[in-house]
């Protein structure tokens, strides 16, 4: 509101030289005699219209219709691929944008050069702009690259992910067939009955067991192996922190593969269990549900474990000694201590990281795809009963042309891990403002 | 009375020791078990006893770097090297600049900038993925190896945060000093900041290139040439008769990255705990 009532007022008090900006970028600043700016300003202007003239304009209609003319190698007609113009749409929305940003810019800077000039002062020069560019405005400078790079590499890709989940892409319509919009028929595909539709509950279900499994176990494993070291008795405590510390430098898919071979069929364990007399067991095959599944959390333990616990010892050494100095006096035995003193202060301490745990283990992708990649199994489609959600999607998407179905996988697993998310920060920003409160 | 408590005490301990011997052998095993695989004289995994080899050598090391007609490992080094320090370089100037710029500067898109970021994160990484193959396959950047550094080192600056919390506990105070003796922007950051966050700028280049370094999907998609392999790819092409092989490629990789972090981990610590309080 504040904004519409300036934006009137500046439309009541500019001249007709700053209303000539608003038709042609950079007038107002080449009547005031900022020649270089507004030139910059015209030059933008002229780039973006002889664009929209040459291919904009139907790069937009090509993102509604996603192409009407299919290849025929008969006639000999070059066809329209869906893909491109998917992605040469996205792209044309951008110039929009961006262009519109330029022109407010450019709206703001023809009011401002006004003012000053009523005001009786110089325009600012534009080697001084230049020069603010490493001062006062040195974050334009800073963050151009980074957000261009998070822009092109991060941004892009999903939004065409986004938008790729409501089309038909996929499966046998790949240029040069024609893609369609098709609406929310990926996410009834894959909640309704169809091929898709028992894999993903049954995933999803195996899912949510493994994330919150797996978190709990390396939480509480990594803060007991937390406290184990930080107890007085134990000497040498440099000495017994390298042997997590050698397991988290380690690269994960070398500790991933080497468990694999550990496991395998000709693998020593299975070795040992022939020399004792018994049959080779497969822990890792196709029928091997649950000893696949055990392995899968004793691993990932093995993984992350160390990184917990580095960070639980630095919280640990941060707490207020003196509160146990009373508990002590007061009778409590160590485990009482650890029950109401240690775990509900290393709770609300480390919630961010448990937060972020938990959706790690929830994507978890390299354990079951390096233990166990690559096995389709009878009752779920193109996935195995280890397969995490973004393993069917790998699946799905990489090894088997879904791309479509990929792409509406990834959103349900975004809405998942969002809300989780959400929904622990405001209570976890309720408890803390309750905290300060007391 | 005295004496039982004292018995407790000793009890105690000795329990703790015995726990801790048994969790450091379960993380230090399976190290050693491939550290003696690379070792072995045979390449397969079939001719070991239980957990060991039965003779050892140099040979696999050897066969590592000399036959390289199947699996070219020096080449697959090379490849991999050279991401992981593009990545390194270009990811840390990105990554520092970005949490610099945010932690110093207050400007009116910062907060939606922070946001933007925070939701981006909870996009599975994968999903960005798929459709990075799809535009790479489109634009024929298939099989590059400045591809994947320019997709690494893009990637970087997402994770901030740390950084950002980093500088936020350096005062303030500082710059204005060096304002007031008409300092610019540019070089309080060159001339002050940066020579007082050397803790944090080790654990940002250590962790930028560590992923490069360990990472196998990206490469997996993008090189799908043999020469073009990382080392990630190419161990993961190999099979259980070619397990000595595998322990060896596995060692040479992991002892420079061991080396680093053992010789780093103090900085890394404190770059990451000081990092962790503003967050």
């Amino acid at each position: 509101m504040e904004k519409w009532n300036g934006f009137c007022e500046a439309a009541k008090n500019s001249s007709w030289k700053v209303k000539l900006s608003a038709v042609v970028m950079g007038g107002g600043q080449l009547l005031y005699g900022c020649w270089q700016k507004g030139l910059v300003y015209l030059l933008v202007e002229l780039s973006v219209l002889y664009y929209f003239i040459t291919r904009g304009i139907s790069d937009l209609v090509g993102f509604f219709t996603l192409g009407t003319q299919k290849a025929d190698p008969w006639t000999g007609t070059a066809g329209d691929n869906s893909v491109v113009m998917l992605l040469m749409g996205i792209f044309a929305w951008i110039v929009i944008a961006v262009f519109l940003c330029i022109y407010v810019s450019n709206l703001k800077d023809a009011y401002a050069i006004e003012r000053r000039v009523k005001a009786g002062e110089q325009p600012i020069s534009f080697k001084a702009e230049l020069a603010q560019l490493l001062d006062r405005k040195f974050y334009i400078t800073a963050l151009a690259l980074p957000v261009l790079g998070v822009c092109v590499f991060h941004i892009l890709p999903i939004v065409f992910m986004i938008l790729i989940a409501f089309t038909n892409y996929g499966g046998s319509i790949v240029p040069p067939e024609l893609v369609d919009w098709v609406g929310f028929q990926n996410f009834a595909q894959l909640t309704t009955l169809s091929r898709f539709a028992p894999t993903f509950f049954r995933i999803l279900g195996w899912n949510v067991v493994w994330a919150v499994l797996s978190t709990g176990l390396n939480y509480f494993a990594g803060l007991g192996l937390a406290l184990l070291l930080n107890k007085d008795c134990v000497r040498g405590k440099a000495f017994w922190r390298l042997f997590p510390i050698l397991a988290y430098a380690i690269p994960g898919f070398i500790t991933l593969l080497g468990f694999k071979f550990m496991f395998s069929y000709g693998g020593p364990i299975n070795q040992i269990i022939r020399d004792l007399g018994g049959t080779a067991i497969g822990f890792l095959d196709l029928d091997a549900k649950w000893s696949a599944r055990l392995i899968g959390l004793f691993v990932n333990c093995w993984i992350s474990v160390p990184s917990i616990m580095l960070l639980a010892t630095g919280h640990l050494s941060n707490r207020d000694m003196t509160i146990y100095e009373s508990a002590r006096i007061d009778g409590a035995n160590r485990w009482h201590q650890f029950k109401s003193l240690t775990l509900p202060y290393m709770i609300f301490t480390t919630t961010p990281v448990i937060l972020s745990q938990f959706v790690g283990n929830f994507n978890n992708f390299g354990i079951f795809y390096f233990l166990r990649g690559g096995l389709y199994m009878d009752n779920y489609f193109l996935a195995s009963d280890t397969d995490l959600l973004i393993n069917w999607l790998y699946n799905l998407s990489i090894d088997n042309n879904y791309y479509s179905i990929g792409a509406a996988i990834s959103l349900v697993i975004f809405l998942i891990t969002s809300t989780i998310s959400l929904a622990v920060y405001v209570r976890s920003a309720a408890f803390r403002e309750e905290d300060t409160f007391q | 009375m005295k004496q039982n408590r004292k018995a407790g005490r000793v009890v105690d301990s000795v329990i703790t020791h015995i726990v801790l011997i048994v969790v450091c052998f379960i993380f230090f095993f399976p190290c050693l078990w491939l550290i003696l695989a690379s070792f072995s004289k045979s390449g397969s995994i079939y001719s070991f006893r239980g957990f060991f080899p039965t003779e050892f050598s140099l040979d696999t090391f050897k066969k590592l770097f000399t036959d390289t007609t199947m699996y070219n490992y020096p080449k697959w080094f090379l490849n991999t090297l050279v991401i992981a320090l593009g990545s390194c370089v270009l990811g840390s100037f990105l990554t520092v600049l970005t949490a610099y710029t945010m932690s110093r500067f207050d400007f009116k898109s910062r907060k939606t900038m922070m946001k933007t970021t925070m939701i981006l994160g909870m996009f599975p990484s994968f999903m960005g993925m798929t459709a990075v193959y799809l535009l790479m396959t489109q634009f024929g950047l298939i099989n590059r190896l400045w591809g994947l550094i320019l997709i690494y080192s893009a990637g970087a600056p997402m994770g901030y945060l740390t950084q950002k919390g980093y500088f936020d506990t350096i005062p303030k105070a500082i710059d204005e000093a060096a304002k007031v003796d008409g300092a610019t922007n540019f070089q309080i950051f060159r001339k002050i900041n940066l020579p007082l966050s050397k803790p944090m700028l080790v654990y940002t280049a250590l962790t930028s290139f560590a992923w490069p370094w360990s990472d196998f999907i990206l490469p997996k998609l993008l090189l799908k040439e043999k020469d073009l392999y990382t080392v990630a790819v190419g161990l993961m092409s190999l099979d259980e008769t070619e397990f000595a092989r595998f322990a060896a490629g596995s060692v040479f990789i992991a002892v420079p990255i061991v080396v680093l972090y053992f010789s780093l981990v103090k900085n890394m610590i404190s770059g990451m705990s000081a990092g962790a309080v503003k967050g």
